[in-house]
């Protein structure tokens, strides 16, 4: 098709002369401030790679004028943020924990640190704020399996509960029912009994032989009384705080294949300021012992 | 465009063959599900090209037919 | 139909033009309309589906619905079998047409591109949703899905190349221009970063070839470039053709298009970077990502002026076409999105979006309101044309359509803003004695119901599109438009 230049009435251009399928081109020239801003911003471009990192050299590359690296951007700001409490919290990692509670200056900031060291590592487990769950401990009820004095829960955090640290507690409850120690139907029998004491139901026709067999085989770790035994971490079960559930068949599935949490040994990865003050907020959360 | 079929007919028939030592070996079962459907898809695709092209062969004799006849055509 | 004029003198049809007739192979087109409708409509219900996945987790009921399967299902839909099909179907429309040339290679090849396309689209959804990826963006497929498609591109490209090859007017016309860029690059891209080692030849699994931040710069310049080649240059290339033809008037500026066009697919190369600023990258990479991405500003809205300045001249036929409606606000949405996109860029800027929802808003302004929008202009300019009907069965419904998916772009992009902005001011924020405030969490907590708006959007969205498809097909189907109702109009050859 012969080139047709012609002229179009609206905005007074001409049109290239081309066509395609009765679509045609205006020869209007490129928009001025189009090409100042493209200008510019090229001119932007070649000022910030001048300043900042920019162009590979071999086994280097063009540093920039600024000299600015952003690792070590973050690094700075890193530090900053950590100078304005660092010999704060290494006071609060050397003093005993006892003296760091009863200074009301340390007190503060060890309740703030904790606040957000606790969000950051033990959230996912125990929950917002400590509520716990299934599986969990809650750490804002007076419940307590190892102990709930400052020295206590400083001691867990350290070296965590069936961590395999050496320092940690352990315990391991016998599987009544996977073991064949007890057969099923005294299984039922000593978890009804053990649902009295939840609380979850009344006492019946069962009570008295379920008794039996719990003064038999459970009352040397959780106490004749169902009240637990904080040294060998067997939980109380005359409580409302259950850790596995409100239900005869959590019962039931404890005594059968009882569980056993592990906890991890946080002193391989938190500092003492951070750990004394995680105990303290704890201790703060749930009406500490 | 007879080459064309032909061409592509091969082609096909070859990711055919390639969709089935696919199946055969395949270790899971995504690389089964792939041979499997690479094969029938290539049946299936092949058997429309021979379909089209008898179908074009056809209409081409009535065609002819048509005008041989001297009837009023269309087109 | 563009060759139809009026006669005053006689008051009759004419064809304005002398046009020799070519048998234009439109059923490729007419088939990879109606399967990118289809798609689209899958892409938007998983897409709504995930997004009530991350406002409702418990909605993860089986492996097969997990947002972990089905957002790759969702993205891949959207981008290869939605857009990618609207691209193959509009780009062998508008290259036959250009070129007044039938598309090349006959039906046999026509087909094989079509079906191994849809082929290619079933099997990869199939692999994600049984647990099957390569775990890289918008490269999901395994390496064997990967190799099938260079197969179907390559066939697409020696089609598309013959058919320019054998054109009328000498010069290409500039939709060709973006198309063939598309075609072009994405296949060095795709091929480049799904370089992989099988572990076994009859397995799906395989190793990437790269490792470490070379593979994620690879990755990111292979994500960052699909969507500068996919998402953008291609749709440019359907730009070009359906604004002037919808709005009958000629492209604004001839020289801005060859400026934007060049400058645009050499600097867009660059940028992936900046999708990996403050991380393990080095430095010097982030900078080029980040400048190369702000010198590209400019050259993307020299798309945009010449799609809404050919408009001059026809703006009141914003009141009575839906489709020019769409493809004027697509342009719209597409200098929005280049704009915000330079913006975030830039590293102070990055430093806050970076992992946030504003760059989930981002996108979404951008495969919403740019690659949806002139696609759904494209539709309603082309199926009245593939089906030879009179016009839009329904232009009211194409009103609602327009008005109801707007709301939801907006609900969509707004809600993904603020839930973005305030991530990163939350996940900074320190106290006085530098502690940090939040703890992650919280954050999810904060933006939980800005999910629930973007889930709105997203409906609205799928109802507008819902509302197409019924148009369309009522387009196809209903007596009110067959052609035969239009009096004294003489069917020009070849239109």
């Amino acid at each position: 098709m012969p080139t047709k230049i012609e002229k179009d009435e609206y905005t007074g251009k001409e049109t290239t002369g081309h066509e395609w399928d009765g679509i045609k081109e205006l020869d209007t020239p490129l928009p001025r401030w189009w090409v100042n801003v493209w200008l510019v911003c090229i001119a932007f471009a070649a000022v910030y790679a001048l300043l900042y990192p920019s162009i590979p050299l071999g086994s280097t590359y063009w540093k920039g004028i600024l000299g600015w690296s952003s690792s070590q951007a973050v690094a700075k700001s890193v530090a900053e943020m950590n100078a304005r409490h660092a010999a704060l919290m290494k006071r609060i990692g050397e003093l005993p924990i006892m003296q760091v509670a009863a200074d009301p200056k340390l007190k503060e900031v060890a309740l703030e640190a904790g606040r957000i060291a606790f969000a950051e590592n033990c959230q996912p487990c125990h929950g917002q704020a400590g509520v716990g769950r299934v599986g969990y401990p809650p750490l804002d009820t007076n419940f307590w399996l190892w102990g709930g004095t400052l020295p206590d829960i400083q001691r867990i955090i350290m070296y965590g509960i069936r961590s395999g640290d050496s320092k940690a507690h352990e315990s391991q409850m016998p599987a009544f029912g996977h073991d064949g120690i007890l057969k099923p139907a005294q299984v039922t029998t000593v978890a009804h009994y053990v649902a009295t004491l939840f609380g979850i139901e009344k006492p019946g026709p069962t009570t008295a032989a379920g008794y039996k067999l719990f003064e038999d085989n459970c009352a040397a770790c959780h106490g004749p009384k169902g009240q637990g035994n904080q040294t060998g971490g067997a939980p109380p079960l005359a409580s409302r705080v259950h850790l596995y559930g409100d239900t005869l068949a959590a019962i039931e599935y404890q005594i059968n294949t009882p569980r056993g949490g592990v906890m991890p040994a946080w002193h391989t990865r938190l500092d003492a300021g951070t750990i004394n003050s995680l105990a303290i907020y704890v201790h703060a959360l749930g009406g500490g012992e | 465009m007879k080459a064309g079929d032909l061409i592509i007919g091969i082609l096909m028939a070859c990711l055919g063959l390639i969709g089935l030592y696919a199946a055969a070996g395949a270790l899971d079962l995504e690389m089964s599900i792939f041979g499997w459907s690479l094969a029938g898809f290539a049946v299936v695709f092949v058997f429309g090209l021979i379909k089209h092209h008898y179908d074009d062969v056809d209409a081409a004799h009535a065609a002819a037919r048509h005008a041989a006849a001297g009837g009023a055509g269309h087109e | 139909m563009s060759d139809l004029a009026l006669d005053t003198a006689s008051a009759r049809f004419v064809t304005a033009a002398p046009a020799r007739h070519v048998d234009y192979n439109e059923d490729i087109v007419r088939k990879f309309l109606i399967a990118s409708m289809f798609w689209g409509v899958v892409a938007f219900v998983v897409g709504c589906y995930i997004a009530a996945e991350l406002a409702w987790p418990q909605l993860n009921i089986a492996p097969w619905f997990n947002f972990g399967r089905l957002r790759p299902v969702h993205t891949s839909a959207a981008i290869f079998a939605f857009g990618g099909s609207a691209l193959f179907g509009t780009s062998i429309y508008v290259v036959q047409r250009t070129c007044r040339a039938p598309l090349w290679g006959g039906k046999a090849l026509a087909n094989f591109i079509f079906w191994g396309y849809q082929f290619f689209i079933v099997m990869a959804a199939l692999s994600y949703v049984l647990g099957f990826s390569k775990s890289r963006e918008y490269a999901e497929p395994p390496w064997h899905l990967d190799l099938f498609l260079v197969v179907i591109w390559v066939a697409y490209l020696v089609a598309y190349v013959a058919t320019l090859l054998k054109r009328e007017e000498p010069h290409i016309y500039v939709a060709n221009w973006f198309y063939l860029a598309f075609i072009v690059t994405v296949a060095m891209l795709w091929i480049v970063n799904n370089l992989t080692i099988p572990v076994s030849i009859y397995g799906s699994r395989s190793y990437s070839l790269f490792a470490g931040a070379q593979d994620a710069m690879v990755q990111w310049w292979y994500g960052h470039n699909a969507v500068g080649f996919f998402l953008t240059a291609g749709f440019l290339g359907m730009m070009y053709y359906f604004i002037p033809k919808a709005a009958d008037r000629p492209v604004y500026s001839y020289r801005l298009s060859v400026v934007h066009f060049w400058a645009l697919i050499f600097i867009y190369i660059w940028a992936g970077p900046h999708h990996l600023e403050y991380t393990s990258l080095p430095d010097w990479t982030q900078t080029l990502g980040m400048v190369f991405s702000i010198m590209l500003w400019m050259p993307s809205w020299g798309g945009m002026i010449n799609g809404l300045m050919t408009l001059s001249g026809a703006w009141e036929k914003l009141r009575t076409d839906p489709g020019l409606r769409f493809s004027v606000t697509a342009v719209g949405f597409y200098g929005m999105s280049t704009f915000e996109g330079p913006l975030m860029s830039i590293r102070s800027v990055n430093a806050l979006a970076h992992y946030t929802d504003w760059v989930i808003g981002h996108v979404h302004s951008g495969t919403l309101g740019w690659v949806a929008f002139i696609t759904f202009g494209a539709f309603y300019y082309l199926v009245p044309v593939l089906w030879k009907r009179t016009g839009l069965y329904s232009t009211r419904l194409a009103a609602w359509h327009y008005w109801i998916s707007t709301l939801g772009i907006v609900l969509y992009i707004t809600s993904m803003w603020v839930a973005g902005i305030m991530e990163g001011l939350m996940w900074r924020a320190y106290d006085a004695m530098g502690f940090l405030q939040y703890s992650f969490i919280q954050t999810v907590v904060a933006v939980h119901p800005l999910y629930v708006v973007r889930l709105l959007g997203g409906i609205f969205f799928l109802i507008g599109m819902l509302i197409m498809c019924f148009n369309l097909i009522m387009t196809v189907k209903s007596p009110s438009t067959a052609r035969g109702n239009v009096p004294g109009a003489a069917l020009a050859a070849g239109a």
